[in-house]
């Protein structure tokens, strides 16, 4: 009888478990050919990668000439990230609810992206007052709206009515204020309207590009019911949408794609007669990686990207473009570039001993002076950036003051200015101090998944720390940010955008005011917490209300030094811009305005 | 048999809840709600009091979470803050479309590896083996956003395939599931491939285990053909341990599509969640958890049935009830 | 010894990075943003031998980031200076990019080595962890059965749905903003042998249910084996195979999820190297399968590795083959 230990040990024995020790050669035929495994392995890998790398150079498809000549008809594919939030403009304000509501909805006047100036749309022509506060607007004659119901005066003024609802909320109500008061809209007849500004307003209709005109007889009752924020949800039956716009909403599959066709009751013509728009149909996809995006573009299974190219995605489509597959456009300096600015709230720093540099002027003019932007734009861009100083790019003709000063690169000079305020190397480690020995470093927030943002932030990082400046960057999500950053204000520093929509500074008061919602680094201010706070309050005010442009000019140029000398924001450097389509797309009128190709979708073209 | 269904059904329940009331609560600790997100950076203070109070963010945790609690007893599970839908809407019709995919790709998983992991296993020598278990360790050493990104590279420079979506924009009616189907290949393949290989992998150990045994040496000595004796006798003891991680496979498939579905756009419930997330939705995140838990007990209820079936030692309803199966 | 041998290679790369890497991690050369390798090389154009040396980049287009070789130049290779054991000569003009250079214009082969310490460091602690836990928690649910196997399966279960990136940005919540290193080591490690365990603890268990039954237990149990010992000693033993695969399973899953974490702001700052980050970087660049394949080698250490765990952990197949087997074949 087996002995206890012999039984309990019975299956401890690792002969069992590993199939090295069982006699293989008796049971299954086992391969003798005497070659290692390992080198099996090796050989089978190389045979795999060169069967996958021979399969991935295909041979360019070359595109035949196209005739430039513009016809009517074909079908456009353009993509898009996100899905809308809605299809209604009052609801939502990202992207792509924009980008719908440009293709079905038209506004009063628009500015035209290319050369700036205020055109009619839905006015045909318009009297200003002697004060410019009232401005008559006498409308176009005979347009319906997509299902056919007359446009009249009452749908200019309910749209105005929708856009101050109290009850309903709309996004739009912020970017249509004066000075926080409201805009004035009457009905003279069913063709005239009366628009009246609460204060001189010098950018004057400009803003009117944003509103657009909504049908009375589709939105009053949900207007009346204070309901009109549900109202054109993404499940609304797409034949009660109506608009003046060039398309209309034809199917929607949710998560996939929106498809737009032709508005047969448009009312813009082209000069040789031919009823806009041309393309009978526009498909917007929808897909959330850029790459899959690009690569579909490539291949020509898109046609159009709405969102600009990323640096590293130029090589591939520029190859793709000398093959004549893709039309690249590049459209100059972009007019909005990423800043870094600190917490200049009195009192964030209260009991942090480094409250004594942390809001100084002179860290943010080191900082300026430290970072070299052509490093900054060889790393970030590649090289295709220019390098900006203030919170105007080259890309606002009108408004860049010329006489800039350039911060020049000098790293000794920035320590130099550190120094002035007690930050010095007191120990010899190659990094500073303050005056009690602390090391001088701060954190840098920025969002995650924006590469010109991680990497921007990470060339800060780098240029500091040869200054001796410690900063650890934390990238984080969207909602994380905006909660440090606007409903906390808790944070060192930041690098981040401010963007603006229309390059009239007039348009853009919540950034400039001190008391503004977005005044980045001391949001919402009762009272200006800085002499030169208060001093560009003042300059703004009468920029604003002046009817005079070279005193408006002059303003803003007193305003961009004042910001010079404080650099209440540092910008390092301004991206430039390119876009893409397939070759098939013609009659584009491109601009570095968002979105770059289709800001203006009626005349847009394709070949067939 | 019954009573083993009803306690294991009541466990599911339990788990679904678990996994919401979880995803709620953890989404609402994360910094930042839908408001900021969707006001963006240049909203007003005041503006975004306003808007917290319009979708009752302004309430404690606790409170919100009882409504919520409350509301999804009667079956009534919110509205997605972003779509303005409500959340029993928007996650069937997403889930339908991961269910296919998921479905599709587990399929060829196990069509692929289960077979594959038999040979391997049952010759350990031999080119042929050698091969495919290359093949599985390049797979799992590659992150799944790298193989999709790769099949979508190939599929874009072949243009033997779609690069994205779920269906074309225009196509006949008659040829909508061939369409479907079309689309279907890349991102099946890209949740496949790794999963084939982990099941290639682990039935691969399992049947080098199983060859040892005295049993399958008896019926060769007894001169039953050695195919017969691998496929139908070893194959049984040898699916034990994957049918044990079947039910994981199956939930991790759920979360395996992420990538994949935001890579090739494929509308699932991934892409949504994603997005939920993105956006601080608590509702919709809360109901997308729920459903991710629904797939993850169907997968181990089936896993543990499929455990029963291949190895009557190990049923459950038999442990618990003594009697025959 | 292939296994060995590979995984031997991983951990010495890993251990005297700082010595073998020709650079630091972090430094960044300007100019040489995704350059393409430096190969060294023996022979120059004339055909005549040197000391092995490398030619220089030079940028052609910046935009395109197209780089041609400077054939004008010998840049010959110095060895064991300044602390490591190769370098180039001219390092300011033509450092030695044995692996190109990443979108930064850092060294990838250095950040390779460097990212072995921190990704094989982490997927190994978090792979032990994961394994004690989930054979614990599977041998204990396989042998007890009954409620308390329910209970830790649901549990597992729970575990396992529970999407990591809500847990993961809810934690970013509570911690503070600024993590050390080692602080991110040890969260990473801790979540990931949670995440893990469910999977090792449903495999167990179920082998540890089957052999539960089988006569050799039953008989050990009739003996008056107690129940630690026999699931220690028998039951447990049991899954050491299964537990083996799942290792080479879970250990590139971690290095992967380190990236995917960094998502919600949870993983190593920029610019720490690790095998993670630098696979999620090479994915998120639409170009790297046409144009830069060489920023995927992090997947092909992985692959190695991995290879050379599974050698070493299912026995050496290659020390098998030579082994003096028995000759007869029997039939069929």
């Amino acid at each position: 009888m087996p002995s206890k230990q012999a039984l309990l040990h019975a299956k401890s024995t690792p002969s069992r478990r590993s199939a090295d020790n069982f006699d293989r050669a008796t049971s299954w035929p086992v391969s003798r050919i005497p070659i290692e495994q390992s080198r099996r392995i090796l050989f089978t890998i190389a045979l795999a990668v060169t069967v996958l790398v021979t399969a991935c150079r295909s041979t360019p498809r070359p595109e035949s000439n196209t005739p430039q000549t513009v016809r009517r008809g074909g079908e456009l594919t353009a993509s898009i990230r996100t899905e809308p939030a809605s299809f209604n403009r009052h609801a939502a304000r990202d992207t792509s609810t924009n980008l719908v509501s440009n293709l079905t909805q038209a506004m009063l006047v628009r500015v035209n992206q290319v050369t700036q100036a205020v055109e009619p749309a839905l006015a045909e022509s318009w009297q200003a007052s002697d004060d410019r506060r009232r401005f008559t607007m006498a409308l176009r004659r005979d347009v319906v709206f997509s299902d056919g119901q007359p446009f009249t005066a009452d749908d200019v003024v309910f749209s105005f009515d929708a856009a101050y609802d109290e009850k309903s909320g709309s996004q739009l109500s912020d970017t249509l204020m004066v000075l926080g008061k409201p805009l004035q809209a009457a009905a003279v007849d069913p063709h005239t309207v009366t628009i009246t500004f609460p204060e001189r307003f010098a950018p004057g209709l400009r803003i009117l590009d944003a509103l657009p005109i909504l049908p009375r007889h589709r939105l009053e009752p949900a207007l009346k019911a204070g309901t009109l924020r549900k109202a054109w949800g993404l499940d609304t039956p797409l034949a009660e949408i109506a608009g003046l716009g060039p398309f209309v909403l034809n199917q929607y599959e949710p998560g996939q794609r929106i498809v737009f066709v032709r508005n047969p009751h448009y009312f813009v013509k082209a000069p040789d007669g031919t009823a806009l728009p041309y393309l009978d149909r526009l498909v917007v996809e929808i897909i959330p990686d850029q790459t899959a995006e690009m690569l579909r573009l490539e291949s020509g299974q898109l046609d159009m990207m709405t969102s600009q190219i990323s640096p590293e995605a130029y090589a591939p489509i520029k190859r793709a473009a000398d093959q004549g597959r893709v039309k690249l456009y590049d459209l100059g300096v972009s007019r909005n570039a990423d800043g870094m600015w600190f917490n200049l709230k009195p009192g964030a720093f209260a009991g942090d001993p480094r409250a004594a540099w942390l809001q100084r002027d002179e860290l943010r003019r080191a900082i300026s002076m430290a970072v070299d932007r052509k490093l900054f734009a060889d790393t970030v861009f590649f090289g295709a950036g220019v390098p900006v100083f203030g919170a105007e790019t080259p890309a606002n003709k009108q408004w860049y003051w010329s006489g800039q000063p350039q911060t020049p690169h000098d790293p000794a000079g920035a320590k130099g200015l550190l120094a002035t305020i007690g930050l010095s190397d007191r120990n010899g480690d190659g990094m500073l101090e303050d005056a009690t020995g602390q090391p001088a470093r701060f954190t840098l927030i920025t969002q995650k998944g924006r590469p010109n943002l991680e990497r921007g932030a990470a060339v800060i990082r780098d240029e500091l720390k040869k200054i001796g400046l410690a900063v650890d960057v934390v990238a984080l999500d969207f909602s994380a940010l905006v909660d440090r950053f606007v409903v906390k204000a808790q944070y060192d520093a930041i690098y981040f955008n401010a963007d603006k929509s229309d390059l009239d500074p007039g348009t853009n008061p919540d950034f400039w005011f001190s008391s503004g919602s977005a005044h980045p680094w001391n949001l919402a201010q009762k009272t200006p917490a800085t002499e030169w706070e208060r001093r560009i309050d003042e300059l703004m005010a009468k920029q604003i209300a002046s009817p005079d442009e070279g005193e408006r000019k002059r303003l803003y140029n007193d305003v961009q030094q004042i910001f010079s000398e404080h650099q209440p924001i540092i910008y390092f450097v301004a991206p430039r811009i390119y876009a893409a389509s397939s070759s098939r797309v013609i009659n584009v009128t491109p601009s570095e305005a968002r979105p770059q190709l289709l800001w203006r979708p009626d005349t847009v073209a394709v070949v067939h | 048999m019954t009573r083993y269904l009803a306690r294991r059904l009541a466990f599911a329940l339990f788990l679904v809840v678990a996994v919401s009331s979880a995803s709620f609560v953890l989404a609402r600790l994360a910094p930042g709600d839908f408001v900021t997100e969707s006001l963006g950076s240049q909203a007003s203070r005041q503006a975004i009091e306003r808007e917290r109070a319009r979708f009752g963010l302004d309430k404690s945790i606790a409170a919100q979470y009882r409504a919520w609690l409350a509301a999804a007893v009667r079956l009534d599970f919110g509205r997605s803050m972003q779509y303005d839908r409500p959340v029993s809407d928007l996650i069937p019709e997403r889930a339908a479309n991961t269910a296919i995919l998921a479905l599709a790709a587990l399929l060829l998983a196990t069509a692929v590896g289960l077979p594959l992991g038999i040979v391997t296993g049952s010759r350990p020598g031999g080119v042929i083996p050698s091969t495919i278990r290359s093949a599985s360790l390049v797979l799992l050493s590659m992150p799944p956003l790298l193989t999709s990104l790769l099949l979508v590279f190939i599929a874009a420079r072949t243009g033997w395939l779609p690069i994205a979506g779920m269906r074309s924009a225009s196509v006949p009616a008659a040829g909508a599931a061939l369409d479907l189907l079309h689309h279907l290949v890349l991102p099946a393949a890209a949740i496949a491939l790794p999963l084939a290989a982990m099941m290639e992998r682990l039935q691969a150990q399992a049947m080098t285990e199983v060859v040892g045994e005295p049993f399958v040496r008896a019926a060769l000595a007894r001169g039953v053909p050695r195919s017969r004796v691998i496929w139908r006798g070893a194959l049984k003891a040898a699916l034990r341990p994957v049918a044990g991680v079947f039910g994981l496979v199956i939930g991790t498939l759920f979360s395996g599509s992420f990538a994949v579905e935001v890579i090739t756009a494929w509308p699932g419930l991934g892409n949504l969640m994603l997005q939920a997330l993105r956006a601080r939705d608590i509702y919709l995140v809360a109901g997308c958890a729920g459903a991710g838990a629904i797939f993850l007990a169907f997968g181990t209820m089936v896993s543990d049935l499929a455990l029963a079936a291949v190895d009557p030692r190990a049923s459950e309803t038999r442990s618990d009830e003594g009697s025959a199966p | 010894m292939l296994g060995t041998a590979l995984v031997a290679i991983g951990v010495t790369a890993a251990a005297a990075a700082p010595v073998l890497a020709p650079h630091a991690p972090d430094e960044r050369f300007a100019g040489m943003l995704n350059a393409p390798p430096t190969l060294p090389h023996l022979v120059g154009d004339d055909g005549s031998w040197h000391a092995p040396f490398v030619y220089r980049w030079r940028l052609v287009n910046q935009l395109e980031q197209q780089y041609e070789e400077d054939r004008s130049q010998r840049v010959p290779l110095a060895w064991l200076s300044q602390g490591h054991v190769i370098q180039s000569s001219d390092e300011v003009n033509a450092p030695l990019l044995l692996l190109g250079a990443d979108s930064f214009g850092r060294d990838v082969f250095t950040r390779l080595m460097f990212g072995a310490r921190i990704s094989l460091g982490l997927a190994a602690t978090a792979a032990l962890g994961a394994v004690l836990a989930g054979t614990l928690l599977g041998g204990l649910a396989g042998y007890a059965g009954g409620a308390l196997d329910d209970v830790l399966m649901r549990a597992t279960d729970f575990v396992m749905v529970l999407p990591a990136m809500y847990v993961a940005l809810a934690l970013r919540a509570v911690l503070p903003l600024v993590l050390t290193p080692s602080e991110v080591f040890f969260l990473l490690a801790g979540i990931f042998a949670v995440v893990g365990a469910p999977f090792v603890a449903r495999g167990v268990r179920a082998i540890v249910r089957t052999e539960r039954r089988l006569e050799y237990a039953v008989a050990a149990e009739a003996l008056g084996a107690t129940s630690a010992r026999l699931l220690l000693r028998h039951l447990l033993p049991a899954a050491r195979g299964f537990v083996a695969v799942e290792v080479t399973l879970l250990v590139p899953a971690f290095i992967v999820a380190e990236a995917t974490l960094s998502y919600v702001g949870l993983g190593f700052p920029d610019p720490i190297a690790s095998w993670g980050t630098m696979l999620h970087d090479a994915s998120t660049n639409i170009r790297v399968f046409a144009d830069f394949p060489w920023l995927l080698s992090p997947a092909v250490a992985m692959f190695l590795v991995v290879l050379g765990l599974n050698l070493v952990l299912q026995g050496d197949r290659s020390a098998a083959a030579f082994a003096p087997e028995a000759l007869r074949r029997t039939s069929p």
